[in-house]
């Protein structure tokens, strides 16, 4: 018997695997296929089957809004606001996690109170920081200070836990050995902490992304008065919809797809060098 | 160095305040917009409200006739409640459901509007500043108009018992509900709001999933239907209520409602994708499925409708040359652009001289008049509604608003309304 | 204190910052209006009462809801346990070229860039009683009628539960997955053990700390969730956070608070319940 990861022929369960993988891919991308073909109807779109008159017009739509919303405006704020809670999550969770590898007081108070932070409803939160921002600070709510904190207050406990996870494995004796063999401070991170902990930080900058662009409840009264993405598309439907938002759909698949392509293509063309 | 750039500032911006002044005294004796001075150029009003009247072409119209920015941000119903409690500096006009300055008024978060300084107040509609229609008192079941409209003085925030020269709010857009169906489906003429929970319809019905209005309809239905029977469904009884949610879970755990919608798009979809035949609508979502080219007709019923309004608010922190322009936009909506705009979405504007004027013969004839169009009628995005021929449901102007039998409101029994909302969307 | 614990608390520091702005007092307010009343048309009245919790616990309705939600819960965790499971073991374990799993892991993620929302109404043209399911099925002749359980029903609700969370219990289980010392598997296999007694006895428990976070990950998500309830079983099913949304529609804080504090309270005794099966604290301290 050999081991499923070894060379040789694939044993049998990697038939079983792959075509249980393929369902897998089907049904996430069964519905995402059904917007795709949705996005390209004529004036008297529905929202459901059967395609009406085919045309490209939502998508001039979606750029050059008449009806629906503003989309585009709407993007230009998710998009940095997405960023800099992954950049901040990133940056947060890992030196928290850092922390936690030591005994201290308050460790555990720390801790649950992460967690928690993760739990709380989010339209509760957002009502308690539109209060705390009007009370205690005197400030309006915008999307870059009050519903920026509300998605640090979620992203950094999943940016944290995934760290614990990664962290667990990088044994302190790792960099002791490192120490012991004479190696600084820095080639100590460099070259035994940093290849451990990134495919983590790669998780955690996915994840830290991903729950701020989409975040509907904790946004719901922290942004302002200007809509970020989730927001707006939410106000869409309960207006006259469009397949506009289908096209939407379409075009963040496509563009996603090309920024994988893009990233998968750069990472093979640097492995190809460095075996050269 | 600085405190004199401060003290500077201060003179340019008071004189710029008594220029703009002059100009908007002005504007008032000439009657049309009229071109600002420089200053008013820098000025944004943010225009807030729900999604069906703040609309992305109003704004753009206006910033076009009046010179200064209007910045329009659309929320849900709870949304605009909310932050107008807890961040009303972010708005400066508030787009509200008469039932929503129930709540707002009080808390002290709106200016008194001077009547004096609204051209056109007589020309509104008797509907808000006078509680009649065609010469009749309409009906005070619910949050009928007037009795939010005035308060006592500028500064009270409170709700006037008679007319005054203060009021909460601008009149703005309004129309009357009713049931929309789906006459090729339902196999029988619609003639009552009991054939809402008729069994004929037993799996193809639904209501709004928003508990203020979802209970109006409801209880239009049941009243009509003979089950039950209320004192004033305006503001009914906790045992009233009880009663009706009782009824409504009877009819969920029968398997009566296909859905419950929580958004105007959904009601669109289960009606164009025949899940549903019958349900509570609102009328740009009839003319959403009538575009799509299926038959759907917004059914006029023997009970009469179910009536709703907005006003427009200009918030407390509002002040200077930025609420000389919040006056001026107030004007401005009820001058015929937005009339036009919006009858063509099937509301009707507070002031009908000006949004009959704003339409073509064939679209008053038809919007209006209750005529039979002469030619196609489209929607404010160009899309064909209707064909030469047709009559809008529910005829005339007149014809519609003679028969609002019930406001929507937000009753004294709302806290308890709420909680058993809950039990019937658990059970 | 020595050298090292100051560090760490200079190292937690901003997250303890930002977790005391934008939750600790947040929510302290939220406590603190819990106990409070409220009066229609007035507002918030700041009399101290117990009125909200004795409201919420003697009402059948809310443990009504709660059931709901923690069947959906618990359908919803096993679900997305075994797909995330395989799902992460096939990547790890089966493709043998690194880039080649990066990429397949990334095609999973890539639905999860569009808006929950839009990947939510995507199911109706699917689902619905004209749509592409039921079509197939009656032109095939499987049945005459359309079916009506496939949408508006508990089972749409987890069909986009698990369409929306997989991919948080993917992540962690993948995490943890990868870090699994493939020369361990060997050494189980050369002892004899057959691949099933390989999941079971080595990767299960290895990879223990991403099943708990995943699993924590989606049980936080399905208990606090009202939107997704709401619009897929086409508003006739509820969830323990639908009554908050209910009263915040008409600025009823007290009892929204009230709400919100009884399931903060109900979902971490979850969590620590978790922690205390699979301490992910512990592997880290030494």
């Amino acid at each position: 018997m050999s081991l499923p990861s070894s060379p040789g022929s694939r044993p049998w369960t990697f038939y079983v695997l792959a075509a249980f993988f393929t369902l897998f891919v089907i049904f996430l991308y069964g519905p995402m296929i059904s917007v795709l073909v949705l996005s390209f109807q004529g004036p008297n779109a529905s929202l459901v089957f059967p395609l009406r008159d085919p045309s490209t017009m939502w998508f001039d739509e979606l750029f050059n809004p008449r009806r629906t919303g503003d989309v585009v405006g709407a993007f230009d704020r998710s998009l940095p606001l997405a960023l800099i809670v992954m950049v901040l999550t990133v940056l947060i969770s890992v030196t928290a996690g850092f922390a936690f590898r030591r005994r201290f007081l308050g460790a555990s108070l720390i801790f649950y109170t992460a967690i928690a932070s993760l739990i709380v409803p989010g339209l509760v939160l957002s009502i308690g920081i539109l209060v705390t921002f009007k009370y205690l600070l005197g400030q309006s709510a915008a999307w870059y200070t009050s519903a920026l904190g509300a998605h640090l207050s979620w992203a950094l406990p999943f940016g944290l836990l995934i760290m614990f996870a990664i962290l667990g494995r990088l044994n302190p004796s790792y960099e002791e050995a490192a120490y012991d063999l004479g190696a600084s401070r820095w080639q100590t991170v460099k070259s035994v902490v940093v290849p451990i902990v990134f495919p983590g930080v790669i998780a955690v900058a996915l994840f830290g992304f991903t729950l701020s662009y989409d975040e509907f409840p904790r946004s719901w009264l922290t942004v302002g008065p200007k809509n970020t993405l989730p927001l707006e598309i939410w106000t869409m439907t309960t207006n006259v919809t469009s397949p506009a938002l289908y096209a939407l759909g379409t075009v963040t698949t496509i563009v996603s797809f090309l920024v994988i392509i893009l990233a998968l293509g750069s990472i093979l063309i640097i492995q190809r060098k460095r075996s050269r | 160095m600085k405190k004199t750039g401060e003290i500077l500032d201060k003179v340019i911006s008071r004189r710029a305040v008594l220029k703009g002044g002059a100009v908007a005294a002005a504007s008032t004796v000439i009657g049309a917009p009229t071109v600002w001075a420089q200053t008013i150029k820098d000025i944004t009003l943010n225009h807030t409200g729900m999604s069906y009247s703040v609309l992305a072409d109003i704004g753009r119209q206006a910033q076009k006739d009046l010179g200064f920015k209007i910045e329009m941000s659309v929320v849900d119903h709870p949304g605009l409640l909310n932050r107008m409690a807890n961040d009303p500096n972010s708005i400066d006009i508030c787009d509200m459901e008469i039932w929503q300055s129930k709540v707002l008024v009080p808390q002290d978060v709106l200016h008194g509007i001077e009547v004096s300084k609204i051209k056109a107040w007589g020309d509104l509609t008797p509907l808000y500043t006078e509680g009649t229609f065609a010469g009749k008192e309409v009906s005070r079941e619910g949050d009928s108009p007037i009795k939010f409209i005035y308060r006592e003085a500028k500064d009270t925030a409170g709700f006037a018992k008679s007319k005054t020269d203060f009021v909460n709010f601008v009149p703005s857009v309004f129309n009357a509900d009713t049931l929309g169906i789906r006459p090729d489906l339902t196999g029988r003429p619609i003639t009552s709001w009991a054939d809402l929970i008729s069994p004929d319809f037993k799996g193809k019905a639904a209501i709004q999933n928003v508990p203020t209005n979802g209970i109006m309809d409801a209880m239009m239905a049941f009243e009509a239907a003979g089950i039950l029977k209320y004192a004033d469904k305006g503001n009914p009884t906790q045992e009233e209520l009880g009663a009706t949610i009782g009824k409504l879970i009877e009819l969920k755990k029968g398997g009566h409602f296909r859905a419950l919608w929580s958004t105007f798009d959904e009601s669109i979809n289960l009606m164009a994708s025949g899940e549903v035949v019958i349900q509570s609508m609102w009328s740009p979502a009839v003319t959403a499925v009538q575009t799509q080219g299926i038959k759907c007709t917004y059914q006029p019923l023997k009970e009469g409708y179910r009536g709703w309004g907005n006003g427009l608010g200009i918030v407390s922190h509002v002040d200077g040359i930025k609420l000389d322009a919040a006056y001026e936009y107030l004007n401005w909506y009820n001058s015929g652009w937005v009339g036009g705009f919006i009858a063509k979405q099937g509301y009707y504007s507070a002031n009908p001289k000006t949004a009959k004027a704003a339409l073509s013969d064939n679209e008053r004839g038809f919007f209006y008049e209750g005529k039979p169009a002469t030619a196609d009628i489209t929607s404010p995005t160009g899309q064909k509604t209707n064909s030469a021929g047709d009559v809008r449901d529910g005829g005339s102007f007149e014809e519609r608003f003679s028969k609002v039998a019930v406001w929507n409101n937000l009753m004294d029994q709302a806290e308890y309304l709420y909680a058993k909302w809950n039990e019937f969307n658990a059970a | 204190m020595t050298k090292k614990t100051a560090a760490s608390y200079l190292q937690v520091a901003p997250l303890t910052l930002v977790l005391a702005m934008f939750f600790v007092v947040p929510i302290a307010l939220v406590v603190v209006v819990s106990f409070f009343r409220y009066q229609m048309l007035v507002g918030i009245v700041r009399t101290f009462t117990l009125k909200n919790y004795i409201d919420l616990l003697s009402s059948p309705t809310t443990w009504a809801l709660y059931l709901s939600t923690v069947k959906f819960t618990l359908i919803v965790l096993v679900l997305t346990f075994v797909i995330g499971f395989w799902i992460a073991y096939f990547l790890v374990f089966h493709v043998r070229n690194l880039v080649v799993a990066i990429g397949l892991f990334l095609l999973c993620t890539i639905p999860f860039w569009t808006s929950n929302i839009i990947r939510m109404i995507s199911w109706r043209p699917i689902l619905g009683k004209e749509g592409l399911i039921n079509n197939a099925l009656i032109h095939t002749g499987i049945i005459d009628q359309p079916l009506n359980w496939l949408l508006y029903s508990d089972f749409s609700v987890v069909v986009a539960y698990v369409h929306l969370f997989t991919m948080f219990m993917i992540v962690p289980i993948f995490n943890s997955m990868a870090r699994i010392d493939k020369s361990l598997l060997e050494a189980a296999i050369d002892a004899g053990a057959n691949r099933w007694g390989v999941v079971w006895n080595v990767v299960l428990p290895l990879c223990k700390t991403g099943i708990a976070l995943g699993a924590l990950f989606v049980v936080t998500l399905v208990m606090g969730d009202f939107f997704v309830v709401t619009v897929m079983s086409g508003g006739l099913s509820g969830s323990a956070t639908s009554g908050i949304f209910n009263d915040l529609q008409i600025l009823n804080y007290p009892r929204a608070a009230a709400n919100a504090v009884l399931l903060l309270i109900i979902v971490l005794l979850i969590a620590a319940a978790i922690f205390r099966l699979v301490d992910v604290r512990k592997e880290l301290v030494r």
